[in-house]
């Protein structure tokens, strides 16, 4: 039977899961987060098609 | 108290003295505290045991499940009430599904969205006039989305397409439509029955045509997602022109709440409604056609559901396909085998097949054993 190592059932996801974090915390510090802000509390004409 | 109400509100200290404005905080802390009992109660009752109570039972809680997951991540009321949107802090974050930010009642953002936007962010110390086409060129800001990319591994890595199976307002519209007792365009999968069917070559050909046009949903991200608005025009060309999503809980809503809104309606909205009509009219036919072919939240999520640490996998011990047994791949609405492929990018993770299988052969969480300490194959079986 195939199983998977404790590395790959555990230990990739979980370096994964720490790479995202870290990319959430620079792109927050960098401003994209506030590039989001800036757009979700506006009503978007696009999203709503009235472009 | 109050302070942190209007901070969670995102509304100024004028707005309390609207009679509407303060049933709409009061409404949605009691739609709050309803979806979180909802939540409660089905995880004391063991209804989260996926193939416990058998399949019916898992299918209400499934839709159960969306349904108070949409209401809950909808509940800014003030919205509902005044046809408006939330201006609040918590919009810095994004919902994991595919929830349109210009939802009346939205409280996060949404992935696909917001990506957009940072893409559209544009450099304006670089801009420069060309005077040949006589436009003004300006560079975006972000050639890399990482706080949306981040937050995609974080969510995928957890749990995959789990997010398209439970927790995705559009998956639960075409979930409710597939509901419709119509005759159901179903392929089948296991090749007794290709053979047994009328006409075996063009259930072939089907087959075909449906695992290739489920690429479609990684063009429609790397070019309308990416591509497009980094390099041709600063624009969320796929939520413009595409997203139902935003159309069905965000249009449709505000333009009946605001006639101001409804009296600039054009020949986009003409568009994107045709396209709303088109695929939830499919969806009573065909199980879930936007998460199969156009999703491009659905597919960045796939890529992580062979390495997410939520995963399914299959006790060879207990299965019964060498007798013949396909209950899983027949019961599969997204036509997976889930014998074969337990982490199939394609699987939304709705857990019909773990509530289908008579042998209960199939596990899903986060453990790499089961209870008796028998090991789970999460990887894929060659020999099925």
């Amino acid at each position: 039977m195939k199983t998977e190592s404790k590395f790959l059932r555990y230990g990739i996801p979980v370096i994964v899961l720490l790479i995202g974090a870290g990319f959430m915390i620079y792109g927050a510090t960098d401003g994209e987060a506030f590039a989001v802000l800036k757009k979700a509390v506006a009503i978007c004409m696009e999203c709503i098609g009235l472009g | 108290m109050k302070e942190i109400i209007l901070w969670l509100f995102g509304l100024e200290e004028e707005a309390l003295s609207d009679p509407t404005t303060v049933a709409g905080i009061i409404a949605s802390f009691v739609v709050i505290a309803a979806c979180l009992a909802v939540f409660i109660t089905l995880i004391v009752k063991g209804r989260y045991k996926i193939n416990r109570f058998g399949n019916k039972v898992w299918q209400r809680t499934k839709l159960i499940t969306q349904g108070t997951w949409f209401i809950l991540t909808n509940s800014f009321m003030v919205g509902w009430f005044k046809g408006t949107i939330y201006q609040g802090k918590l919009k810095y974050m994004c919902v994991p599904g595919m929830n349109c930010y210009s939802c009346p009642g939205a409280w996060g953002a949404c992935p696909i969205g917001a990506m957009q936007a940072i893409f559209d962010e544009f450099d304006a110390t670089k801009s420069w006039y060309d005077p040949e086409t006589h436009t003004l060129v300006q560079p975006p800001l972000y050639w890399v989305a990482f706080y949306i990319i981040g937050f995609i591994m974080i969510v995928g890595a957890l749990c995959g397409r789990f997010i398209c199976g439970l927790l995705c307002p559009f998956g639960w519209v075409q979930d409710l439509l597939y509901k419709i007792p119509v005759k159901k365009l179903k392929l089948p999968r296991d090749e007794r029955r290709i053979n047994a069917s009328k006409h075996p070559g063009a259930v072939r050909f089907f087959l075909g045509l449906d695992r290739a046009l489920r690429y479609f949903k990684y063009a429609f991200l790397v070019i309308m997602v990416i591509f497009l608005p980094l390099i041709v025009s600063a624009n969320p060309w796929f939520c413009k022109y595409v997203c139902p999503s935003g159309m069905l809980i965000g249009g449709i809503p505000l333009m009946s709440m605001n006639e101001s809104l409804a009296a600039q309606a054009a020949s986009l909205t003409l568009l994107k409604m045709s396209i709303l009509v088109s695929l939830l009219v499919i969806s009573v036919f065909l199980y879930r056609p936007f998460c199969r072919y156009i999703c491009p939240l659905g597919a960045l999520y796939s890529l992580f559901n062979p390495i997410s640490l939520y995963k399914y996998g299959i006790d060879d011990s207990k299965c019964n396909r060498c007798k013949g047994c396909h209950a899983c791949a027949n019961a599969c609405p997204m036509g997976i085998d889930p014998v074969k492929t337990p982490n199939n990018p394609e699987c939304i993770r709705c857990g019909t097949c773990n509530a289908t299988c008579p042998q209960k052969a199939i596990h899903s969480g986060f453990k790499f054993k089961t209870a008796d300490g028998s090991a789970i194959r999460t990887r894929k079986n060659k020999n099925n």
